[in-house]
């Protein structure tokens, strides 16, 4: 559009005399100087950061406060299991197997007659912990390494974007069979490392790009002209103006990330029994899925349900982040 | 033409051209800046102007250090300062700042206006002690004509004009001697644009700057300008005071621009004579020989296409004396007035009511 | 009458509150003629022109009021198709920015002749000769091998003649041209402005030309309708807005560009800024950067006065301004 009447650049230009027109004359002067004109004292006068703004944005958002409320109570049950179920997810019973929902097992049994609600509840620390810990990895290599990569160019730029392109060529799942059917230990940790491996390669490509694009605005270069330290121009003009995209795609991500992990404990190279995922449960009650339907739909629900709530929050802050709109 | 503060040299940018992608061979250049000279005095304001692509962006970019120069001298004060680098640099840098074209993206809208205009002093920490800089940054803004209350707001709360100043107190903090100014004022609306440049005037007696102009504003580099330089595919084509370059052009490329300034004066129009320029400018990697300006020029011959005309006072001129006779690059240089003489002489300035001699005379 | 536009009014619904972009502007472009529409960024000044086009973005826009009659029929009122039907083929645009409004896929021979496809059934071999004679028209030398290029392989220049061709193909009753040649420089400026004018004359054509700069107005126009805050302030033929402007916020302007001709002390500079649109100030929108400003001017919205049988102005002390 050509011309913007509606841009909020204008916040300011209400106070009427916005500019003084001429050093020497005094009563322009003292007019300016008067803060807040007949007309320019709304809220729109105050110190508003491009970060505000987005999170007043958000919090007027549903979309956003749905997802936080699903992710803040996924954060809750995952450090306090306890605090919604009594008896432990290993502990099963199989004269219960495959029964409905009883007392103390709103979500009926499964397969090995073990209670499918606390198994589903318990189930979210390993999701939350995965997805968290393999997007702090992804995002801290990716960002680091691509932002240098884009802020230096050169030859680095070049090795660093072939080898991002080798790791794009690596089928995930497939990856993850091969690698993790090697490793023994049945923990989260080698799940996440693998998730890291091959995650950084997305980010590492947006932080470049972006880095990129907010190193060609005039105020890196007017940093610059100043005679700023290249630690200065990073930290100080490009990451703050280049991090937004890369909180957007690695909010999402974490989402599929938790995806990422059921299905590979599904197919059997995540996590292993007696270690408690929604992955493994999935994969249990599937043979018995004619049966006793109620253990495939808890743990897929919920999951579906996290991927989603992650998915929402990311789409959420896109929007408010999302430079055009300002 | 008072003591040069600020000396450039046969200065050349040359952007390579590569191909391959593992193996980059260099197949040719763009040549943005192509042997540039020209002095800027102290307290003096030199103008450059030109057409996009013609370099004059690249030049002020080297001025300050953005790019450096692929061959040539640029002396601050005697000192050549193309090769300096670390501290030396840095202090250098302080003496010559820029203010930008675009308010728009010349400020971090990220930060406060005080940790922007205060910036300067954070890089050069000996300037001001830190306990003065809050106060120095309310200077500014009142020097600039803003409410020093506003120090705490981000440049997304105000409009283009009090962007740039903005812009134009961050380069001012480091008392700097020389600054470059890219194109300041076409970005802003024309009633925005008198107050920036009144300002710019103002500021240049108070803290006796230099200034280098850059814009394609023919009128309003005129305006502001004590010598004018006209650039064209990467060097001057021709460099005078803003009377021989405007009065008295000798060159058939500054005719052709000063002829093609709309002027805003309808009656104008039926006693100028337009000289509209055949085709476009050459492409910067392939600069015709000898005369550059030739393949749109209406005065081309034969000797043109083979000898590059040198920025001198012509052979025609020499020994003469009056206002056309100063440097121009052209082998069939000529006086030419394109600009019809002043018409309405200054006075009739609009000033409230009962002032003035009235323009409806 | 070609155009007339009436008590037009548009609004803009933001984050913030209600942007009043249009306030009520009037005015009228005949066969043949060229109204110049002057204004600084947020005059509403293109926003009005993309209400008559029709390409207003809606929302966050909404038209709450008047009419634009276009050949006596008030297109405010016609049906989707039916507003699409006059569009392109009864009035046509010119943007600004060439580049991005022409598409970069499409061989500019494709893209001029897909108006003659769409609009008149013709065949692509009909359209592809149509449009070789379109850029023969627009002085492009040799269209013939260059039409089959693409957008980056013209200049900034030949584009926006491409743009005029574009335009031009179906023989429009209007064009509007949108500050169409901010972007260009002054040799060819000229160029593109003179090319315009002579199509304008040979078609006989009503142009509207939307633009900021004085300059460029002078050279082309038969009327000036100087828009300030989404009005009207000042409307007038070409010589008289020259010699005498009637409104001090026309006569400001005029001071405050430096001159080629002569070497100013200092420029004459309109106090202050223009304002939000949020927040008009009540009265006359200009008077808090008005130098005539008086205690009415605060209170009372000047209608525009009759200063003759071809002039308004909306200013309250308009004797006053033009004989100052």
């Amino acid at each position: 559009m050509p011309e913007q009447p509606y841009e909020p650049e204008g916040a300011i230009a209400g106070t009427g005399m916005g500019g003084a027109m001429d050093l020497g004359a005094s009563e322009a002067v003292s007019l300016e100087k008067t803060p807040g004109g007949p007309d320019g004292t709304g809220p729109a006068d105050k110190p508003r950061s491009l970060w505000s703004d987005a999170w007043r944005d958000l919090r007027r958002n549903p979309v956003f406060i749905i997802s936080v409320l699903v992710i803040l109570f996924l954060v809750f049950i995952s450090l306090w299991p306890g605090a919604i179920t009594s008896g432990s997810p290993l502990k099963c019973d199989l004269a219960k197997a495959q029964q409905g929902s009883g007392p103390g097992a709103p979500f009926g049994y499964n397969g090995q007659g073990c209670n499918v609600y606390t198994r589903t509840v318990y189930g979210a620390r390993t999701s939350v912990t995965v997805g968290v810990l393999a997007t702090l990895g992804v995002a801290v290599l990716g960002s680091v390494l691509g932002g240098l990569a884009g802020f230096f160019s050169g030859s680095w730029d070049s090795l660093l974007s072939r080898i991002t392109d080798i790791f794009f060529a690596i089928p995930v799942v497939l990856g993850g069979l091969v690698l993790l059917s090697v490793v023994t230990s049945n923990t989260v940790w080698p799940v996440i490392g693998f998730m890291v491996l091959l995650g950084w390669p997305q980010i590492s490509r947006i932080a470049r790009g972006s880095v990129i694009t907010a190193q060609q605005n005039d105020y890196v270069q007017a940093a610059r002209a100043l005679g700023a330290s290249n630690s200065r121009l990073l930290l100080r003009h490009i990451a703050p103006n280049a991090v937004a995209p890369v909180i957007v795609v690695a909010t999402i991500a974490l989402g599929t990330y938790i995806a990422l992990e059921a299905t590979l404990s599904y197919l059997g190279v995540g996590l292993k029994p007696p270690s408690v995922s929604w992955g493994i449960d999935i994969s249990a009650a599937s043979p018995y899925v004619r049966n006793a339907p109620h253990a495939l739909l808890w743990p897929s629900g919920a999951l579906a349900v996290t991927v989603l709530a992650f998915i929402m929050l990311g789409d959420a802050v896109r929007d408010a982040l999302d430079p055009k709109l300002r | 033409m008072p003591e040069p503060i600020l000396e450039v040299d046969g200065l050349v940018k040359h952007y390579p051209l590569t191909q391959g992608v593992l193996f980059k061979k260099q197949i040719g250049a763009v040549k943005a800046v192509d042997g540039v000279d020209f002095a800027l005095g102290r307290g003096e304001t030199l103008g450059i102007v030109g057409e996009s692509g013609c370099g004059k962006s690249t030049v002020a970019k080297m001025l300050v250090h953005l790019e450096r120069p692929t061959a040539g001298v640029i002396r601050y004060k005697g000192e050549d300062v193309t090769k300096l680098s670390g501290r030396a640099l840095k202090a250098v840098r302080r003496n010559i700042q820029m203010v930008f074209q675009d308010p728009y993206t010349s400020l971090n809208p990220r930060m406060t206006v005080g940790d922007i205009i205060g910036e300067p002093y954070e890089i050069h920490p000996e300037v001001a002690p830190k306990g003065d800089r809050r106060r120095r940054v309310q200077e500014l803004l009142d020097v600039v004509g803003l409410n020093p209350e506003y120090i705490n707001r981000y440049p997304h709360q105000f409009s283009g004009g009090q962007r740039q100043r903005i812009g134009i107190a961050r380069g001012l903090a480091l008392r700097p001697e020389v600054i470059v100014a890219d194109e300041p004022v076409s970005a802003l609306d024309v009633s925005v644009q008198a107050q920036v440049i009144n300002l710019l005037a103002g500021l240049q007696k108070e803290f006796d700057l230099s200034y280098v102009f850059i814009a394609h504003d023919l009128s309003i580099v005129r305006h502001i300008s004590d010598r004018v330089g006209v650039m064209y595919l990467g060097r001057i084509v021709e460099i005078g005071t803003d009377e021989q370059i405007y009065d008295h052009p000798t060159h058939p490329y500054t005719q052709a621009l000063l002829s093609a300034v709309p002027v805003p004066d309808p009656e104008a129009r039926e006693h100028r004579e337009r000289i509209i320029l055949a085709g476009d400018v050459p492409s910067p990697t392939n600069i015709p020989s000898g005369c550059r300006f030739r393949t749109r020029c209406f005065k081309a011959r034969e000797r043109c296409a083979q000898e590059v005309p040198l920025l001198a006072v012509p052979e025609a001129f020499r020994g003469a004396a009056g206002p056309a006779v100063h440097p121009s690059a052209c082998h069939f240089a000529e006086e030419k007035q394109v600009v019809p003489p002043e018409t309405d002489p200054g006075g009739d300035r609009f000033l409230p009511p009962a002032d003035g001699p009235g323009r409806s005379a | 009458m070609l155009l007339e536009v009436r008590d037009l009014h548009v609004e803009f619904r933001t984050r913030d509150g209600i942007a009043k972009a249009v306030n009520g502007v009037t005015y009228a472009v005949d066969e043949g003629e060229t109204l110049a529409v002057l204004g600084e960024s947020g005059s509403g000044k293109s926003v009005t022109a993309q209400a008559v086009m029709g390409i207003l973005d809606m929302p966050p826009g909404r038209i709450t009021g008047g009419e634009i009659l276009f050949k006596g029929r008030d297109l405010l009122t016609l049906k989707k198709d039916e507003r699409r039907a006059v569009r392109g083929a009864e009035m046509a645009m010119i943007f600004q920015d060439a580049l991005s409004s022409l598409n970069p896929v499409l061989s500019v021979g494709d893209q001029l002749g897909e108006m003659f496809v769409v609009h008149r059934g013709m065949s692509r071999k009909d359209a592809r000769a149509k449009a070789v004679e379109l850029m023969d028209r627009v002085r492009i030398p040799a269209a013939r091998e260059r039409v089959k290029q693409y957008p980056h392989q013209f200049s900034g220049g030949m584009r926006q003649r491409i743009m005029i061709a574009m335009a031009l193909a179906l023989e429009p009753a209007l064009i509007i041209a949108d500050e169409p040649t901010t972007a260009l420089d002054v040799t060819v400026q000229a160029q593109v402005m003179d090319l315009l004018a002579e199509l304008q004359r040979e078609y006989r054509m009503g142009l509207i030309l939307i633009t900021h700069d004085l300059g460029v107005v002078a050279d082309v126009a038969d009327r000036i309708a100087v828009m300030y805050a989404g009005r009207i302030v000042e409307s007038a033929p070409v010589h008289d807005i020259y010699k005498a402007p009637a409104h001090p916020y026309t006569r400001g302007l005029l001071d405050s560009i430096p001159r080629l001709d002569q070497k100013g002390q200092e420029l004459y500079a309109i106090k202050g800024l223009p304002p939000n649109l949020m927040r008009i100030p009540p009265g006359c929108p200009f008077h808090p950067r008005c130098p005539m400003a008086q205690d009415v001017c605060r209170t009372d919205v000047p209608p525009l006065y009759e200063v003759s049988g071809t002039r308004g102005s909306a200013c309250h002390f308009w004797r006053e301004c033009l004989h100052a």
